[in-house]
């Protein structure tokens, strides 16, 4: 190698052409997103966080809780089952459009379908080919009803109702989406967990909930005050879901840990708009909750599907 | 008092790769560089036990949540990243300028020059990790895992950088022979691509942050240069120059080395988004990923191939010296890890491994395994050439290699096999998490015994390297001792003795 300067030109060129690719061509595609006004919800999506909340992301990551928790929920490649309810008043027109969706049940003139339908009519097919068949059969008035045939291990953990896509970040700076899941997935935690109490409890000793827990402790956040005989501590001091204080003790959240938690209950991305196509199935959210006994999510806005 | 090497240590270097005919000796070459390189070997040397002590530290403290929970500053999350600051920027970075530095020297055969500038570019380095450090222990970190040095600690390590990293291409610039050897392309390619890269990512998430996840975006790309192009090259360029030095073969196919070269560079710098395969970024970029992780491994096979060939009927060679036990194993462990990293870039084995064990795993295997043991190998070899004497107890150097060689496998099986059970528990949404933690909990433990095979092995280094450095000056200063306590026998002597 005799051209010194060419190759030295060439390993820039192709690091160059990675940052071009990996960095700058994304920021064009997606750099300029706004928050999309959600019309049914009357917000602006993803909603700015209250100010406390905000001081809390400066806490989350000054502990560095994203070296153990991921924040963004995966999903696979996404499949769905479309039944047929009702072959509404023109039977014929339906069923010529479920003759082309199911050529192995008649030939193209559907004259030749059995009369049950097959439920469901479309097992398993790629999310949107049952889009467009749900389009055509209710289009020509058939009652359809579509639910999803995966839901994927993080949505059936309950860690949310669909996957996270790069709008739900927007307003993130740093965005910690974490690389490790030590602990569970916490991109909606504030979604399935809104008992204050049981989070400060958790940050103060995970292994009061769960004997066996590796969160580590952050007693730090927390304040240890002596009470005067007959005082009663003040409210927001640690107690139930199985926790005493030592007599004559109480513990209580500094700010850190109340920006925290605030936070922490901010964490929630579970607003559908049209990148996030995934109809929420009624059975998802129930499917298995393993964290803890987590309140169901709220019910987000219906997909834009029919036209 | 016998060196670990075969070569005794002021012999003119056994048969260079190749032939060239006019060049400044190699004594005068390591006289150049003894000062700065030294410089940075020691401070590279104290980091590596810095590095070690905090690594422990977070193993432990993964599976003991209560122990020094009360010290804000020892939490699990700044401790973590600590380790990693101070060994990929403390040990592996300055080892690697000294390594770059004396070994441009030596195979351009020109003596080295800006000494100074380069002990000053080196303490403003690791006074710039020095502050960046207690900023991460003291929660400033950014919280981007890789580029968490504070805004206000980055730029002196650039800085630093820029006043050492030039002179190396200077002194490439005067070198005898137009034609490079092939460490050669690997150091300054690594050199080059280092500071754009550190600067680029730095740029794009601290001081002016992309919007979103496009930071992250930024900090994959980073994370991939960072362990490929910086730390895998500098590990590349140890074993293509001391395995034909210390095995005798010369490097069986330039051309394929130069196939591999490319193939890393260029697919190798872009296989970055497959940290976050799957995640929420458009899906085009986890397709071009995943594809560039695939296409590395024809790199790899180059190294692999050569490799194989240089080692071949050297088993006595091996025996004779630890350097060499350094490099092959580094050298193993770029073939295992670079075919483990592109099998992981396989869109249907990443759904397994992603967010566990396997991630962190194949990143110790990148920093530790790859450029940690090479390094380790090359100062092995350096350091009695800049002293010109060798190693105090070569006894610790081979104790040295079995430790950091069990430390390395040790991590590679806990975290590999480990991570298959926590992704196997993660698919399964019947498991509670608590049963999660449970399976992956005894593998991430192991990591704790890793780790302190590791650090004893840098504590026997750094002993090594102290005794050396003892001796040395020792003996330097007893002619100034002794011409100190005899009475002069003439009158006062000039000033300047010789012109
Ligand atoms: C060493 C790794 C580690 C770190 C660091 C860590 N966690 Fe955890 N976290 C866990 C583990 C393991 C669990 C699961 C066991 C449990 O719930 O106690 C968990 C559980 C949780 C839960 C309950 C989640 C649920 O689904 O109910 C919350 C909330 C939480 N962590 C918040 C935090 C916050 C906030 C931080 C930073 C201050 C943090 N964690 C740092 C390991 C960690």
């Amino acid at each position: 190698m005799k051209h010194g300067p060419l190759m030295f030109l060439g390993v820039l060129a192709a690091v160059l052409a990675s940052w071009l690719v990996a960095v700058l061509a994304p920021h064009f595609q997606i750099g300029h997103e706004e928050p999309i006004l959600i019309e049914e919800l009357g917000i602006n999506y993803p909603v700015d966080r209250p100010g406390e909340a905000k001081q809390g992301a400066e806490v989350y990551r000054a502990q560095g809780c994203q070296y153990c928790h991921t924040r963004q929920v995966r999903q696979e490649p996404l499949f769905a089952d479309l039944t047929v309810t009702d072959l509404g008043t023109n039977a014929v027109e339906t069923r010529r459009v479920v003759a082309s969706l199911r050529r192995d049940l008649a030939g193209v003139d559907g004259r030749r379908l059995p009369e049950e339908l097959p439920r469901p009519l479309l097992k398993h097919v790629s999310y949107a080919a049952a889009e467009a068949a749900l389009r055509r059969l209710t289009n020509a008035g058939a009652q359809v009803e579509l639910t999803l045939a995966n839901l994927g291990p993080d949505i059936a953990r309950g860690w949310g109702a669909r996957r996270t896509v790069a709008r739900d970040y927007l307003r993130d700076h740093p965005v910690m989406l974490g690389q490790v899941r030590f602990g569970p997935d916490l991109a909606n935690l504030g979604a399935r967990q809104t008992n204050e109490m049981r989070l400060y409890l958790k940050l103060y000793n995970a292994r009061l909930e769960l004997p066996g827990s590796t969160m580590p402790r952050y007693p730090y956040l927390f304040e240890e005050r002596r009470l005067r005989p007959g005082q009663e501590p003040s409210p927001d001091a640690l107690r139930g879901f199985g926790f005493e204080p030592p007599p004559g003790i109480e513990i209580v959240p500094r700010p850190e840990a109340r920006q925290l938690v605030a936070y922490l209950l901010s964490l929630k991305a579970d607003t559908l708009f049209y990148e996030t196509y995934v109809p929420r199935p009624a059975s998802a959210g129930a499917a298995a909750v393993t964290n803890g006994p987590a309140a169901a999510p709220p019910a987000p806005t219906p997909p834009p599907a029919q036209p | 008092m016998s060196s670990p090497q075969s070569p005794p240590p002021t012999a003119p270097a056994a048969a260079p790769p190749a032939p060239r005919p006019v060049r400044v000796p190699v004594e005068a070459i390591d006289r150049s560089c003894r000062w700065p390189v030294l410089v940075l070997v020691v401070l590279a040397a104290g980091w590596l036990v810095v590095a070690g002590a905090l690594a422990v530290l977070a193993a432990i403290k993964l599976h003991a949540p209560g122990m020094l929970a009360q010290h804000a500053w020892l939490t699990y999350g700044r401790v973590q990243p600590a380790a990693w600051n101070a060994f990929v920027f403390g040990f592996a970075s300055l080892a690697g300028l000294a390594m770059a530095l004396w070994m441009t020297a030596r195979l351009s055969g020109a003596p080295l020059r800006g000494g100074g500038v380069i002990i000053l570019g080196a303490l403003v380095w690791h006074a710039g990790l020095k502050i960046g450090l207690l900023g991460i222990l003291a929660g400033d970190a950014t919280g981007l895992e890789g580029l968490e040095l504070p805004p206000y600690a980055s730029p002196l390590l650039l800085g630093g950088y820029l006043l050492m990293a030039p002179w190396a291409l200077l002194t490439f610039a005067r070198r005898v022979e137009a034609e490079a050897y092939v460490s050669q392309w690997h150091l300054i390619a690594a050199l080059l691509v280092f500071p754009w890269v550190f600067a680029a990512a730095h740029l794009a998430t601290n001081f002016l942050p992309l919007r979103g996840v496009l930071q992250a975006a930024a900090q994959a790309w980073y994370l991939q240069n960072l362990q490929v192009l910086w730390l895998g090259f500098l590990g590349l360029a140890a074993i293509f120059y001391f395995a034909p030095k210390l095995t005798g073969n010369p490097v069986p196919s330039r051309s394929l080395a130069l196939f591999g070269f490319w193939v890393l560079t260029i697919f190798g710098s872009l296989a970055g988004q497959v940290r976050y395969a799957g995640g929420p970024f458009p899906a085009w970029m986890s397709s071009v990923a995943a594809a560039a992780g695939v296409l590395t491994l024809f790199g790899v096979y180059a190294v692999a191939v050569n490799g194989a060939r240089l080692g071949r009927g050297a088993a006595g060679r091996f025996r004779e010296s630890v350097v060499l036990r350094f490099i092959a194993l580094a050298w193993l462990v770029f073939v295992g890890a670079g075919a483990l990293a592109a099998l992981n870039s396989l869109l249907g084995v990443r759904q397994l491994t992603q967010f566990t064990l396997v991630t962190p795993g194949l990143d110790y295997l990148w920093t530790q395994g790859v450029a940690g043991l090479a390094l380790l190998g090359a100062l092995y070899y350096l350091v009695p050439r800049l002293l010109g004497q060798g190693w105090p107890v070569a006894g610790l150097a081979r104790a040295h290699f079995y430790l950091a060689a069990t430390g390395i496998l040790v991590l590679a099986a806990a975290f590999l096999v480990g991570g298959l059970a926590h992704g196997a528990a993660l698919k399964d949404p019947q498991l509670g998490f608590i049963l999660v933690v449970k399976r992956y909990l005894p593998f991430a433990a192991t990591g704790t015994l890793a780790h302190l095979l590791w650090l004893g092995g840098a504590l026997l280094f750094v002993l090594n390297l102290v005794l050396a450095l003892v001796r040395c000056f020792q003996q330097a200063a007893r002619p100034v001792w002794q011409a100190w306590w005899t009475p002069q026998p003439t009158g006062p002597q000039p000033a300047e003795v010789k012109p």
